[in-house]
């Protein structure tokens, strides 16, 4: 019974959140300049054809309006369709207004359910390699506060948290991929591809796991269930591994929670660097060419997700620790 | 933190001692904070300092002396320490200029969303009900959007000065700072101080701005350091995607992004700044966590 009130008022507050991001955004498409017809039928079209594009496209109604239509296509899971984007694949943003080889455009919801896959790949590889490395290094620094993996793990965690993603990837293509030739870079043709991407977004991602582990497993070493595990005749490893781990689990479960926006982020800018065709690359080109159908519907998808998974990651942190309430 | 615990088990904290001062005291007792506040200091002094004095003028163009390779490399050439670029400009000038708007974009950014941030969360914490519950929706709503699709949406469009960049980079920011002082400010509601405060007729803002914010904003704020590092980052990035402050001011961003183009016979172009950005991130993040540690310490009681 208090799961399921918990899980009500949680998707309650969700729908809330969701309008609020939809609301934020598509006022702020519609404020900031930059005028999506002007851009799809090129700089030398007359405004009789923008001004006809702007009507094919609903942008000549009052915003009001527009934002009434298109939570009503919403509801109804209709996601709306990319201005500039054809069925096939690439965009044609920007090309003569009289072009004539222009198909229908694609679905928002197909562009962004194509991509994800990709997206989610980079992702779960660049986290397990995270974890492989800020478990065992964090569960140490906690375990020893003050000696040397304690100190080694603030100082690996101070400099990765420095250091540019972006940078990174250019200078990790330089060495590892031009001069040594150990993997590939550029675009997505196989697994492999992954790997470099992955490696940057996990850099970014190593200093946080770090932080929180030895902070929570020094914590949790200090209580009384875990000091007094040796009269309970339980192994000091079974004690760390089972007991302490188990319980620093919940901050580690929570930030992943709380800094989703942020890896995100950085999923947008390696992406970019390494032009892989997943989410990232596609919101950041979707902002480039002001195609307002597409940028709503990542960002109520990323909204959607960013509700779901902080409802999941309480639901988790729960099982963990019962004693929790939200 | 079992040194520096064992320590100030020796040495009885002064009574009266604040729980600030007695952070500050604990951060600047590790080597680590020394360590990051030397090095920040050291290099914030040459970057606001070595471009009055020195004749090397960054944006100036000297084909004679371009793609000059840095120390110790071969057919390197004083004062080009860390080389020239395509265009025979100072690599290590334009870092300092690059650390000069880094340092001012970042700084003044963590202001902004630290006054943003705590001003909406002591409201929301101190006074709850309505407030808070819309406080802290717009903080889900506003944290679901990533801080990069509303800056690339904003300043794609409008001319990214500086200005629009810190309201940008500050409007993605505040939320957690909003958050965290929420949750101290409702913390804080039935203290024996505050309630005091109400038994003598204070008004809700009369407490909230001349005792509650005076003593809980201090931790927090000192821990900023780490947000003034995460937003020199941010700027950069803003700077590689073209919307950061434009050439031919220099900035690390648009310098990397436009020696991309250069990096295989020239990789000291792209390689110098963010190894020069990337040292002054670790001393403030170095300051930054020894405080946040500190923080941690005096929360836990052990200082």
């Amino acid at each position: 019974m208090f799961v399921l009130s918990f899980l009500l008022r949680r998707l309650a507050q969700g729908v809330l959140i969701i309008l609020l991001v939809i609301f934020i955004i598509f006022t702020l498409l519609r404020v900031v300049p930059g005028d999506p017809a002007r851009l799809i039928v090129g700089g030398m079209a007359p405004d009789a054809v923008v001004a006809e594009k702007a009507q094919e496209l609903g942008l000549d109604r009052p915003i009001p309006v527009q934002f009434a239509a298109y939570l009503r296509d919403l509801v109804t899971g209709d996601f709306g369709r990319s201005f500039v984007r054809p069925k096939s694949g690439a965009s044609f943003g920007g090309s003569a207004f009289d072009d004539q080889t222009r198909q229908e455009r694609a679905s928002v919801l197909d562009l962004i359910l194509d991509t994800l896959p990709m997206t989610l790949q980079l992702a779960g590889v660049a986290i397990a390699m995270a974890l492989a490395v800020a478990l065992p290094l964090g569960t140490l620094g906690g375990l020893h506060p003050g000696r040397w993996p304690d100190k080694l793990a603030l100082v690996i965690g101070s400099v990765f948290v420095s250091t540019p993603n972006f940078w990174l990837g250019i200078i990790l293509t330089l060495f590892l991929s031009v001069k040594l030739k150990l993997l590939p870079a550029i675009g997505y043709r196989g697994f492999s591809y992954t790997l470099l991407p992955a490696i940057v977004l996990a850099v970014e991602l190593v200093p946080f796991i770090l932080r929180t582990l030895t902070v929570s497993v020094a914590q949790v070493m200090r209580e009384d269930f875990i000091r007094l595990a040796p009269v309970r005749g339980l192994s000091r490893a079974r004690t760390v591994l089972v007991h302490a781990l188990g319980n620093s689990a919940v901050p580690l479960v929570n930030l992943l929670g709380v800094q989703l926006g942020m890896l995100l982020g950085g999923v947008v800018i390696v992406e970019f660097i390494f032009d892989y065709p997943g989410l990232g690359l596609l919101t950041i080109n979707a902002v480039l060419q002001r195609d307002f159908p597409l940028i709503q519907g990542i960002a109520v998808f990323i909204a959607v997700m960013f509700v779901l998974i902080n409802i999941l990651v309480d639901l988790i942190a729960m099982s963990i620790d019962p004693r929790l309430e939200y | 933190m079992a040194e520096t615990g064992a320590a100030a088990a020796v040495r009885p904290a002064p009574r009266g001692a604040t729980p600030s001062r007695r952070m500050l005291r604990l951060a600047v007792s590790r080597a680590d904070f020394r360590i990051g506040l030397a090095g920040f200091l050291l290099l914030v002094a040459i970057a606001l300092l070595l471009p009055l004095v020195s004749p090397i003028n960054p944006t100036k163009i000297a084909y004679q002396v371009k793609l000059l390779p840095p120390f110790p490399a071969e057919g390197w050439q004083w004062p080009h320490v860390l080389g020239t670029d395509q265009l025979g400009r100072d690599v290590f000038m334009r870092c300092l200029v690059g650390l000069r708007y880094s340092l001012l974009i970042g700084i003044t950014t963590v202001l902004l969303m630290f006054v943003v941030g705590s001003a909406l969360g002591l409201y929301a914490g101190f006074r709850g009900g309505w407030a808070d519950a819309v406080i802290m929706r717009l903080t889900d709503a506003q944290l679901s959007i990533p801080m990069i699709i509303l800056a690339i949406t904003i300043l794609g469009v409008s001319r990214p000065t500086v200005p629009a960049i810190i309201l940008v980079l500050g409007l993605s920011g505040w939320p957690l700072y909003a958050r965290v002082v929420r949750a101290v400010a409702l913390g804080e509601r039935t203290r024996g101080y505050v309630l005091g405060e109400r038994v003598l007729g204070a008004s809700d803002w009369r407490i909230m701005l001349l005792f509650v914010a005076p003593a809980i904003l201090p931790p927090i704020a000192f821990v900023a350091v780490l947000d003034v590092a995460r937003m020199m980052i941010y700027e950069a990035i803003l700077g590689f995607l073209g919307l950061g402050v434009q050439p031919p001011t220099p900035t690390f961003g648009n310098v990397i992004a436009d020696a991309r183009k250069y990096l295989l016979n020239a990789w000291w172009i792209a390689t110098m700044p963010g190894l020069f950005l990337l040292v002054t991130l670790t001393c403030l993040n170095l300051m930054g966590s020894a405080l946040e540690r500190a923080r941690n310490a005096v929360l836990q009681g052990e200082a």
